[in-house]
């Protein structure tokens, strides 16, 4: 009978409704992190391991000796980058980003220039800046009307390459000085300028061109400067984001 | 709350096979599959969980039961639960009811101090908070002995790289893990900053030797997250991976510590 149900444990009534709150606000946010963010898509991006980064950083810092660009595809999925070390991933984005917020935050440090303040500041310019570059990069693929398969995911971890860059040349400036800083920070800027051309150059520029044979056209020397414009925004962003904690 | 009736299941009802408890459990987060956990609790005590999840499956309207409130299942055991005062000798312990198992932090410790030894994938099963509240308690006891009051950055900093930790995880490995699991695991592993604290009572750590002990913890202290988080999420090949914001958070803590 229900009323001596509602009589007897009224106190564990109250306690499951709580909880049942609870657990039904979290059901909503979970369907509805799914909407903003969408996590199957990402969990692509992270699916990694160890051999993966060391290969890729490897390829940031020393991309020459490379061959193969091309990322493979298995049954017109690109395949997860544990298996490619040509595709794109995020953890090397994401992990280079907050420790460069920490180097940065060392680096400010070790000149008595620190305060928490100023790392939320390097964090939220680099943020910016990085927010920047990746739409001015859409809205250059828009008006250039190139067919690619690249998405904006894609290019958030291209962006995100040349911080470990940034991070190599910060640590051998706090280690070497100005001059360690200018030497390593070139050559990374060199590097991920010739592996910004090299990927990009697969997904921008048509197929016979990608390989390498000459395709007169003005479409394929728009798309082949858009290449160039990217890969050498790369550098210019590298410098002016590590210049002011170095002085 | 929702971690309270998955904390009360995970440590009360692991050895039992009912089913219709195991059906209502699918829904509450990845710790079910992994029960492995070989909690000590009086046979008597089963009935009282399913008090607390009818209702709300009533509520929530999946009917994983079918009316089992109704049915005369309640023994007077399961009203002494409901703290009715009834069977005052057939209330658990205190630290049962708390869900305070003395033997498993122990274990759980001692995984934590021997970074070397293989782990075993599922001490992790119940997220059991009381360990890592102690050590956290500890480390700022131990920061506030050496001078420095920071408690608030103690608690700010683990609060923000459980968040970050579990977004990551949830990213990377196949299954999920939960708030609960994360936090506990970190916090265990904090054990070792501890220890660092404390000789910062005794010497100054703005040396050589200081910053080389430190970065000695604080691999330390990685290695062993990582080392559990992979064994039990089952992620091959990705330990030094997750070794690694484990290092930066852990850093973050020793760079509290030594200054």
């Amino acid at each position: 009978p229900a009323a001596s149900f509602l009589a007897e444990p009224v106190s564990s009534l109250a306690a499951a409704y709580g909880s049942s709150l609870a657990s039904q606000g979290r059901d909503i946010v979970d369907r509805n992190i799914d909407r903003l963010v969408p996590v199957g898509r990402l969990k692509y991006y992270f699916a990694v391991d160890t051999v993966y980064v060391g290969k890729k950083l490897g390829l940031l810092v020393f991309p020459f000796m490379h061959q193969d660009w091309q990322v493979r595809y298995q049954q017109d999925a690109p395949v997860a980058p544990r298996f490619d070390v040509n595709a794109p991933d995020l953890y090397i984005p994401v992990m280079a980003f907050i420790t460069y917020i920490l180097v940065a935050g060392l680096a400010l440090g070790t000149q008595n220039r620190f305060s928490p303040d100023s790392l939320g500041l390097q964090a939220s310019s680099a943020l910016a800046w990085l927010i920047v570059e990746v739409l001015a990069v859409l809205l250059s693929l828009y008006l250039v009307t190139v067919s690619t398969d690249l998405t904006t995911v894609d290019l958030v971890a291209f962006s995100g390459y040349k911080y470990v860059g940034m991070i190599i040349g910060l640590v051998s400036g706090l280690l070497f000085g100005k001059t360690g800083y200018y030497a390593v920070l070139g050559w990374c800027c060199f590097s991920i300028f010739v592996f910004m051309i090299r990927t990009l150059r697969l997904k921008l520029l048509s197929e016979a061109a990608a390989e390498g044979v000459l395709v007169r056209g003005a479409r394929n020397q728009l798309r082949m400067y858009l290449t160039v414009a990217i890969a050498a925004a790369q550098p210019l962003l590298m410098y002016w984001l590590t210049w002011h904690l170095l002085r | 709350m929702s971690n309270f009736e998955q904390y009360y299941s995970d440590f009360y009802q692991s050895n039992y096979t009912i089913d219709n408890q195991e059906e209502g459990y699918s829904s509450y987060g990845s710790n079910e599959n992994l029960f492995a956990c070989s909690c000590r609790s009086p046979p008597g005590e089963q009935p009282q969980a399913s008090a607390f999840l009818p209702s709300e499956t009533l509520l929530s309207s999946q009917n994983y039961y079918t009316g089992q409130i109704l049915q005369p299942t309640y023994s007077p055991n399961t009203l002494s639960y409901i703290g009715y005062g009834d069977g005052f000798d057939e209330e658990p312990p205190l630290l049962e009811e708390l869900g305070i198992n003395f033997d498993h932090i122990w274990q759980k410790t001692l995984t934590v101090l021997n970074p070397m030894k293989p782990a075993d994938g599922s001490i992790m099963n119940e997220t059991d908070l009381t360990g890592p509240m102690v050590f956290c308690l500890a480390l700022g006891a131990t920061l506030l002995l050496a001078g420095k009051v920071h408690f608030g950055y103690v608690y700010g900093m683990s609060a923000i790289g459980c968040l970050a930790m579990h977004a990551l995880l949830n990213l990377m490995s196949i299954t999920g893990v939960s708030h609960g699991c994360v936090a506990s695991v970190l916090g265990y592993c904090l054990l070792p900053m501890v220890i660092l604290s404390g000789s910062a009572v005794v010497f100054s750590l703005q040396g050589t030797l200081g910053t080389l002990l430190a970065l000695l913890i604080v691999g330390w202290c990685s290695l062993s997250a990582s080392k559990i988080f992979t064994s039990a999420l089952a992620m091959e090949g990705q330990q030094l991976l997750i070794a690694y914001p484990c290092a930066l958070l852990y850093g973050l803590f020793a760079l509290l510590t030594v200054f």
